[in-house]
């Protein structure tokens, strides 16, 4: 038997940018342990689907430059941070001033504040599930921490623009970690972008500590290039009485992949994850999301919907797992797939694991085509077939591009739904 | 106006339609009775488009123009309106914003400009009272959770803001209670105009006391069988359709209704 492909060593050796001491150490542990780390093959279950996309050849090792222009499609006025290859650029980033919030790029953080973000880095995330995050622990080169102190509230979205350029071979290692304290609030925007044309890899970790009654929204917006690999997990650590909302919408490449783990581990914690994907071409696009119900008392939702077109590829994992003490607990998951042509192809898996007697779990999977009789009721009022098309795709989604609570964010998305819609529906 | 020459139409390789011939006349009123199974909503289906039903021979036209050549959305816009027997719900698309897409679809057409949405909302508001349907259902999705009444309400709604030349109603008076159907049928007698045709599909007369007729026709096994005035219906109610020599089995296909 041939042994399992292992992690190139080129990509073992972090370079340049300078962190505080603890994080280097931190990223220094991470590293060694990469030794040796089997990659995903078809035979690893939760990337069955998508090992065959991805491309971790040496090249990709090289750490892509920190410096360039940066641009972002969310041109709109309020605070903003600007990640460069995963790097912040300060010049181009407007930081709220309010007591209690703190937003600090890691590399301004002091010797203290390093070592303390040390010990709390990694702590959301499930290594073993999520391989990938490791090789970002191992070679981040930057960061934003977001502090949010009891009660605070920030009053507008933040939005954290992470640009990748790529004119080389090369990869970025955008990382955020966001400390809600005790009923604070705070909405994010995650925007992921890109520039230049060569093949890039870029490899996130972004992680949510909510203590009791925090409440955090996290908006992601993936519309990198035709050129950008994108491996990203989001983890999320829920305390009593805490909100977490996530709506992610995604447009594929050729390698897209999100693991979203979300931990409710105090009583009536409540999250909802909201997820749209649309790919074509040749496209790909793979979310995983857990949900562990540890604590009683938690509610969860969970809404995605997949839409692939042409010879594209969507999967979508869902797991709930509901711990032993975790009765009462409310999870309800739903994901609904649209196959725009004969030759997409969309996967899509809950998986519920119980442990607890006293629960409400509900999940449906449903795949399906544009309704004929729907269409045809369009057009026998005039409407042209192309419009139809495009009203009833929408229609879809409607629901999720709706509930994204930052109108920048839902105009950013419909402008480039349109383009979907303009190269996926022909003219009558 | 329209004019219907030994049409043939099929479905799965089935002949529903045998052979029919009508003509229709700008202003008049025409109503197609018949038992189920005898290709009704064939007929329907095939003048508005529905490519679930293949057209093996014969011809229609409407002022002149081959119908058979244009796809459903270039009949709507040449004046063909079809209200549906069953509308279908479309959650996710508001009521409000189709009914705009589609009156615009038409408007364009005439190459008028676009309604914009102030304008629309007012025009919508009022032919919505016409039907007495509350203005709060153009917000919610395309028939989606309405009862079968006001499904049928949205129907001719629709014809009032379309303005069609030719409105066909299918079935448009089956389960509605008296109060709906004297509402149905005020929208629909709103629409009489001297440049305008309807044709009603039914199976009972009584749609047509609310919206008389100018001419009656009763169609069965793909074949109209008969044709008269207002007093034909008034017969075939009293007398059923056995008198014509109509057994169970000249019916097409009662899958095609």
């Amino acid at each position: 038997m041939k042994p399992a492909p292992t992690l190139s060593s080129a990509f073992l050796h972090p370079v340049g940018h300078s962190l505080p001491e603890p994080l280097v150490a931190l990223r220094k542990l991470r590293g060694t342990a990469l030794v040796d780390m089997p990659l995903p093959t078809r035979k690893t279950e939760n990337w069955k689907y998508s090992s065959k996309y991805l491309k971790l050849t040496d090249d990709m090792a090289i750490a892509l430059p920190a410096e360039g222009k940066t641009g972002s499609s969310l041109a709109v006025p309020g605070y903003k941070v600007a990640f460069l290859n995963g790097v912040m650029i300060p010049e181009a980033s407007e930081y709220p001033d309010l007591d209690g919030i703190t937003i600090q790029s890691f590399d301004d953080l002091s010797d203290d504040e390093a070592a303390d973000l040390a010990d709390r880095l990694d702590s959301t995330l499930d290594n073993n599930a999520v391989q990938m995050a490791r090789l970002n622990s191992a070679r981040f080169e930057d960061g934003l921490l977001i502090r949010l102190s009891p009660d605070a509230v920030l009053d507008q979205p933040l939005f954290i623009v992470h640009e990748v350029t790529a004119d080389a071979s090369g990869s970025a290692f955008p990382r955020i970690y966001v400390d809600a304290g005790r009923n604070s609030q705070i909405t994010l925007v995650e925007e992921y972008i890109s520039s230049g044309s060569e093949p890039v890899m870029v490899n996130t970790v972004s992680e949510f500590t909510l203590a009791d009654g925090a409440n955090v929204t996290s908006i992601r917006l993936n519309m990198e290039g035709e050129n950008v690999q994108h491996i990203g997990a989001t983890g999320v650590r829920q305390q009593r009485s805490s909100r977490f909302e996530s709506h992610s919408v995604g447009f594929g490449g050729p390698l897209r992949r999100h693991d979203l783990q979300v931990r409710l581990e105090g009583e009536g914690g409540e999250c909802k994850l909201n997820g749209v994907v649309v790919t074509q071409g040749k496209q790909h696009y793979d979310n995983h999301t857990t949900i562990e119900h540890i604590a009683a008392h938690c509610n969860s939702e969970e809404t995605y919907r997949n839409i692939a077109a042409d010879q594209s590829h969507a999967i979508f994992n869902g797991r709930i797992h509901i711990h032993q003490d975790a009765q009462k607990s409310n999870a309800d998951m739903n994901n609904k797939n649209l196959l725009l042509s004969n030759g997409a192809e969309i996967d899509t898996k809950p998986e519920l694991e119980i442990y607890a007697d006293d629960v409400k779990c509900a999940h449906g999977a449903t795949i399906g085509q544009l309704d004929e009789a729907s269409l045809f009721y369009l057009v026998s009022r005039g409407i042209a077939r192309r419009e139809a098309n495009v009203l009833l795709t929408m229609a879809f989604i409607n629901e999720l591009v709706e509930q994204i609570p930052v109108a920048a964010v839902r105009e950013t998305a419909q402008t480039r739904l349109n383009q979907f819609f303009d190269q996926t529906f022909e003219e009558a | 106006m329209l004019s219907i020459k030994n049409l043939h139409a099929s479905v799965e390789d089935k002949e529903i339609l045998k052979g029919i011939n009508l003509e229709i006349k700008a202003g008049e009123v025409h109503a197609i009775m018949g038992p189920n199974g005898s290709g009704k909503s064939t007929l329907s289906q095939v003048l508005a488009g529905n490519e679930a039903f293949e057209v093996t021979s014969g011809e229609i036209t409407l002022n002149g123009e081959n119908l058979l050549d244009l796809e459903t959305e270039e009949r709507a816009r040449e004046g063909i309106f079809l209200a549906f027997q069953y509308p279908v719900e479309i959650p996710g698309v508001s009521n409000l914003q189709f009914l705009r897409t589609a009156v615009n679809a038409m408007r364009g057409h005439r190459g008028e400009s676009e309604m914009n949405a102030a304008e629309f909302m007012k025009l919508a508001k009022e032919v919505s009272k016409q039907v007495d349907l509350d203005p709060a259902f153009l917000k919610r999705g395309v028939n989606e959770g309405f009862s079968g009444g006001e499904k049928k309400r949205n129907e001719i709604m629709q014809a009032l803001l379309l303005q069609p030349k030719l409105a066909i109603l299918d079935e448009t008076d089956s389960g509605l209670d008296i109060d709906a159907l004297q509402v149905v049928s005020n929208g629909v007698n709103a629409l009489r105009a001297e440049d305008r045709a309807i044709l009603m599909v039914t199976h009972y007369q009584r749609l047509l006391n609310h919206i008389v007729p100018d001419y009656v026709h009763v169609l069965a096994g793909g074949k109209i069988v008969k044709s008269g005035g207002r007093e034909l219906a008034l017969e075939l109610e009293e007398r059923g359709y056995g008198w014509l020599g109509i057994k169970d089995e000249d019916t097409a296909d009662s899958s095609a209704n």
